[in-house]
């Protein structure tokens, strides 16, 4: 697959790889969901595993490769206030306040921009102002906070303090209703984006969530013949990339978050495809991206520095395109303050960010 | 209303042929037939699989753990307990106990959960097919070291226990047919694999290096040839032994237990004429597991052998949790809950030795026997679990019950299961000190409810709730 990805009158440019696997430190360990806060920070939610560590959410600050900071952990695993059992949404409002939804606890935390509880809500039910399984996050223009009540297949809105505002939503695969949904993210307008995991689409509602727009429809990858599974659910690395089995445009397999750049153009998490796909403000398949690591993140290459043996290995492998490659990339979002579109390639602990390139000339030809 | 026989049966076929099955199901099984459900059982694709991408989204360190314990078991663990297709994740279970290969040494649990995909897909197919793939799968390569078995300098591991453990059995090959076997796979490995650092796992791809193969003629079983690992394998399966020696193993697994397979060459079978009709089918069917299987399932000696077979710890475990209810999802402590059959003697992925686990009265010792108990009696001590609470609400419909109705009650709704005159006396001892078990008052239900739950886990603390 080419490095920089040109599709009608869009390009998008590979820029860095951003993580490695750790529990803590600098990098991620299975990131659920991520969020942008100010000046080129990212906040995201990790899941660990189940020998406790690894759940936390870390605090990072991007900029040009091998400019990444970490600034904060925290939300680690543990009871009590300021710990989690299952970190999932995450969100930030204009303070830099820090909303974070523990899917197992059924509860939303508040943390300041240090990574300091400041306070939580949060009971477990159905019932007006009750979670079940929160998942994706995201805070409107007037600080109100929209929880992805996964488990009820619903939207419920609160007021900062965790006050019950409203709600919408059922469960059900008709316009309005959803099936265990995931992320959420909101335009400049404040319509609300919705990945509906397993409805397999994303759906697109006005602030007070009226069922605007769907797109998308089930269509899962298949291993092309002789391809080399990355893992046995994908995915594939084909002889030919083009071969690479990616379903058509439009079709998702549970997809998990969702962004929209400040054109329009819509981005979201196709999880089970291995892929980021690229629709126009109406709905309109652009382009796909795959993944394209192909230059090791800086912490990644801290680790391999660290360790002559997985080096000695990197150097003798036939082929790293299996690496390159997203597996079961759980968020995306956009920063328009640098163009940039940010993947959390969940199952490879990293970020991949590409470039939205806006003065794109084509080369000579006949190079 | 199904016959109290017919339910025996049934129950007796979804211990072996899966991992148990609550009354509600029995009867619908009993209602279709036994033959259907042989047939539903032995066609999978019937029935859809396990929701993978639910346990990802819980759980994504589920799919890549690498070599730490416990996401890879939690991992065939909620496979084990939400499959609808037991039988396949049965015969899974089965290869697992032939082809043992274990995290100790590959310490990549992903790549042996990649295996068992392969007992899944292939497991229910050709005998043949699956040896191949075997003898192609990099962590079975890594496990028995054919990555080190060069043209030059040949290493008979793999060769060894391709003839010993998982084909032939010992006392059926010389010392040269391994010799020769060995160096017919000499050349087949696999790829260097991207390492762990610093992205995590990636698996290994099988690599045929035709510059490192001894392309010599080789003397294999009375057969002379330049032959490659495949034609050692087309040989192994026409052998007389290989037939037996599966269906051995897929007697001890399925009907009841054998001795332990080192034995195998000076101890007869157990039941000759089983490993006879089996061993033909197998041969004549082009070794195909779902044909033999299907005349296991369907013959007598299969059908009289009820609770001839100790069950095994994934047996107690899987059975336990499926007939409890209540762990579909995996929720957080799921992967200290896939231990358990470690604690019981069975750490899956990680068997013992090549070898496999020893099986029957070998699982229990004084240990092992106790994690057993205490296992079962919590979770079956449990009437918040959907399982136990079906049990009582069926006990409840009957009324008020006498002592020995109780404990006929919960012999029943447990397997059936049948006990001996002594447990039976002490199970009706403490029934009686109970008096009568009603629930028509609210202080009376809360008193019954606690009475079945106990009865319930002394049945499940007794010897025979030990055997399937």
């Amino acid at each position: 697959m080419p490095l920089t990805t040109v599709a009608s009158g869009r390009v998008y440019d590979w820029s860095h790889a951003v993580g490695r696997g750790a529990a803590r430190g600098t990098g991620f360990n299975y990131p659920q969901t991520m969020c942008l806060g100010k000046g080129g920070i990212v906040y995201t939610a990790n899941r660990g595993n189940e020998n406790n560590f690894g759940m936390h959410v870390n605090k990072v600050k991007l900029g040009g490769p091998g400019e990444e900071e970490l600034l904060a952990d925290f939300f680690d695993y543990g009871e009590g206030d300021g710990h989690s059992t299952w970190p999932f949404g995450v969100a930030t409002d204009d303070q830099d306040h820090v909303y974070v939804s523990d899917e197992w606890e059924n509860s939303i935390s508040v943390f300041d921009t240090s990574g300091k509880f400041l306070r939580k809500w949060g009971t477990t039910g159905s019932g007006d102002g009750e979670l079940l399984r929160p998942a994706g996050l995201a805070v409107e223009k007037n600080g109100n906070v929209i929880v992805v009540d996964s488990g009820n297949n619903r939207l419920q809105v609160f007021s900062p303090e965790g006050k019950f505002v409203g709600k919408c939503g059922k469960a059900g695969s008709g316009p309005g209703e959803f099936n265990q949904p995931w992320g959420i993210t909101l335009d400049k307008d404040g319509n609300i984006f919705v990945a509906d995991w397993k409805n397999h689409r994303v759906q697109k509602l006005t602030n007070q969530g009226k069922p605007l727009m769907s797109i998308g429809e089930y269509g899962a990858i298949e291993a092309p013949e002789d391809s080399y599974a990355v893992t046995y659910m994908g995915p594939f690395i084909a002889a030919a990339s083009e071969k690479a089995g990616n379903p058509s445009p439009g079709k998702f397999n549970h997809p998990t978050d969702v962004a929209v750049d400040s054109d329009g153009d819509i981005y979201v998490a196709d999880w089970g495809n291995h892929r980021v796909c690229v629709f126009d403000s109406a709905g309109n398949p652009i382009t796909s991206l795959v993944g394209d690591a192909h230059v090791l993140s800086k912490w990644g290459q801290q680790s391999i520095d660290a360790n002559p043996d997985m080096m000695k290995a990197r150097r003798r492998v036939k082929s790293l395109e299996p690496q390159w490659r997203f597996c079961f990339p759980t968020a995306v979002d956009f920063d328009p303050e640098t163009d940039t579109v940010i993947v959390a390639d969940s199952q490879r602990n990293r970020l991949q960010i590409y470039k939205k390139v806006r003065d794109y000339t084509d080369f000579q030809a006949n190079l | 209303m199904a016959h109290q026989d017919d339910i025996a049966l049934m129950a007796h076929l979804m211990r072996r042929a899966g991992f148990g099955a609550g009354r509600d199901e029995l009867e619908a099984r009993v209602a279709k037939g036994y033959e259907a459900t042989v047939e539903e059982l032995l066609h999978r694709e019937a029935q859809p699989p396990v929701d993978a991408y639910t346990l990802l989204r819980y759980q994504p360190a589920s799919l890549l753990p690498g070599g730490q314990p416990p996401m890879g078991n939690l991992n065939w663990m909620y496979y084990l307990v939400n499959t609808k297709r037991p039988l396949e994740e049965k015969t899974a279970l089965f290869w697992h106990h032939v082809f043992a290969t274990g995290n100790s040494k590959v310490d990549n649990y992903d790549q042996l959960l990649e295996q068992i995909e392969i007992f899944r897909q292939r497991g229910l197919g050709s005998y043949r097919d699956l040896l191949l793939e075997m003898a192609k799968n990099p962590t079975m390569i890594f496990w028995l070291d054919n990555n080190q078995n060069h043209g030059k300098a040949v290493n008979e591991n793999w060769g060894r226990e391709l003839l010993e453990l998982f084909s032939l059995g010992a006392g059926n090959y010389t010392e040269k047919d391994v010799r020769e076997s060995s160096r017919a796979f000499t050349g087949w490995t696999f790829e260097t694999k991207i390492p762990r650092a610093p992205y995590g796992r990636f698996p290994w791809k099988f690599e045929y290096r035709p510059e490192d193969h001894d392309d010599g003629e080789k003397e294999f079983l009375g057969h002379k040839g330049r032959f490659n690992g495949e034609d050692i394998i087309n040989i192994i399966v026409q052998q007389p032994a290989c037939a037996r020696f599966i269906c051995r193993h897929l007697y001890n697994f399925f009907v009841a237990d054998e001795a332990q397979v080192p034995a195998w060459p000076i101890e007869q079978p157990r039941d000759p004429k089983a490993i006879d009709t089996l061993a033909g089918t197998f041969k004549d069917s082009n070794f195909d597991m779902t044909a033999t299987l299907r005349v296991l399932f369907n013959s007598d000696f299969f059908k009289n052998a009820r609770f001839q077979h100790m069950k095994s710890p994934a047996e107690v475990v899987v059975g336990t949790l499926r007939l409890v209810g209540g762990h579909e999802l995996p929720r957080p402590g799921y992967g200290e809950l896939s231990m358990n059959t470690a604690y019981m003697g069975q750490d899956l992925l990680n068997p013992p030795s090549v070898e496999g686990w020893h099986t029957g009265k070998e699982w229990i010792n004084s240990g092992s026997l106790m994690a057993r108990v205490n296992f079962c009696a919590e979770k079956i001590g449990d009437p918040a679990l959907p399982g136990v609470r079906a049990i009582i609400n069926r006990l409840k419909a009957k009324g008020t019950l006498s002592p020995d109705q109780l404990v006929d009650g919960c012999l029943d709704l447990l397997g059936p299961v049948e006990i001996g005159a002594d447990t039976r006396k002490e199970l009706a001892a403490q029934a009686t000190a109970w008096g009568q078990t009603s629930w028509d008052n609210d202080s009376n239900a809360k008193l019954a409810d606690l009475h079945t739950s106990q009865m319930l886990q002394l049945i499940v603390a007794t010897r025979e709730y030990q055997f399937a």
